[in-house]
């Protein structure tokens, strides 16, 4: 869960957003909640019913890389880069050495500070 | 040795049918020391195939606390393009529609929805048990969580997301890594069913199956032994 930010994000990404992840079984939707401390970034996934640690979290402006282990509905190890605007973002998430994929995600208005 | 060997909607026939016919010539050739039965996790049913229609008959439960031999077959349709993602929700594989030459990974995902991952979980957790599995489904093994940091193969279409899963993917015939032996793509059943016999009956028996079969085991049974060989 080490985090890091090379450059101040010009929009705020911390929040709960709900994301759509398209993996070779159908789309998974995990609920991602990432938290701000000053400079720290830490986050957690909810889905199907558990909760993981996002790792390796690095925030470069808008841009947001972390990393994954999904349990349910299968087990998979993702590796997100994503980019926000505003209450959107869009990007990939890859599974090891799949074809990346695409991912998209609203922030949630309610659950945010 | 009693062999429960696993049927679930699209499963692949051959990969069912090679080792049920090995193991079962396995039992005829040692006066008995083999049984094989098709099992699934809802119980007595027809079962259809992924190939056709075709259909096999399930003659009883997968039971995890039956001592001896588990095996998992894939699944067979539509291999699709690569980075081909379904527009279907993964939770709700079980209740999307069947339909014939449907997306592989689709009808792997599929049994995550259904009883047998808490059996297979089951299964494993039982050490009289070895977990056997053939091409696609080792992926349904590792997509329900169950042999993350193992070694294993699958058919080698399949080896990506195998490793994406957390297993050490080997990209080998037949991967033997104790209580869990897997076979890579379809045929490739006949090796790990010939493997089987040989692992745990015995040579002369294996071999007598071979020659009636027709079928020489090829490659190197991949084992977690010996040195880390170097680049070659």
């Amino acid at each position: 869960m080490a985090t890091h930010q090379k450059k101040e994000s010009l929009m705020p990404i911390e929040g709960v957003w709900d994301l759509t992840i398209a993996t070779p079984v159908g789309r998974i939707k995990p609920v991602v909640e990432l938290r701000r401390n000053g400079m720290e970034f830490t986050g957690v996934a909810h889905g199907s019913g558990e909760e993981v640690p996002l790792r390796d979290i690095v925030v470069d402006g808008d841009r947001i890389t972390w990393k994954q282990a999904v349990t349910k509905p299968l087990r998979l190890n993702l590796t997100f880069a994503v980019t926000v605007e505003g209450d959107a973002l869009t990007g990939t998430s890859k599974a090891g050495r799949l074809p990346a994929s695409k991912v998209t995600g609203r922030r949630q208005v309610t659950g945010t500070d | 040795m009693h062999v429960q060997i696993v049927l679930f909607d699209g499963f692949d026939p051959i990969d069912v049918v090679a080792p049920y016919e090995v193991l079962y010539a396995g039992g005829t050739a040692s006066g008995g020391a083999v049984t094989v039965e098709l099992v699934s996790a809802e119980g007595p049913r027809d079962v259809v195939s992924g190939t056709g229609g075709l259909m096999l008959r399930a003659t009883g439960t997968l039971d995890p606390a039956r001592p001896g031999l588990v095996l998992v077959p894939g699944a067979s349709g539509r291999v699709g393009e690569p980075g081909e993602v379904p527009d279907i929700d993964a939770d709700a594989g079980g209740a999307s529609e069947w339909r014939q030459d449907e997306f592989i990974p689709v009808l792997l995902g599929r049994t995550l929805t259904t009883e047998l991952p808490g059996l297979l979980k089951a299964v494993m957790d039982n050490p009289r048990i070895t977990m056997a599995a053939v091409c696609g489904g080792s992926l349904v093994l590792a997509m329900a969580g169950l042999i993350e940091g193992r070694n294993a193969t699958t058919h080698h279409l399949g080896l990506d997301m195998l490793e994406a899963t957390g297993v050490h993917a080997v990209h080998a015939r037949v991967v033997d890594d104790g209580d869990l032996v897997t076979g890579a793509g379809v045929t490739s059943g006949l090796d790990l069913g010939l493997y089987l016999l040989e692992r745990e009956i015995g040579p002369r028996v294996a071999h007598a199956v071979e020659e009636l079969f027709a079928h020489e085991r090829r490659g190197t049974v991949w084992r977690a032994l010996g040195p880390m060989p170097a680049a070659l």
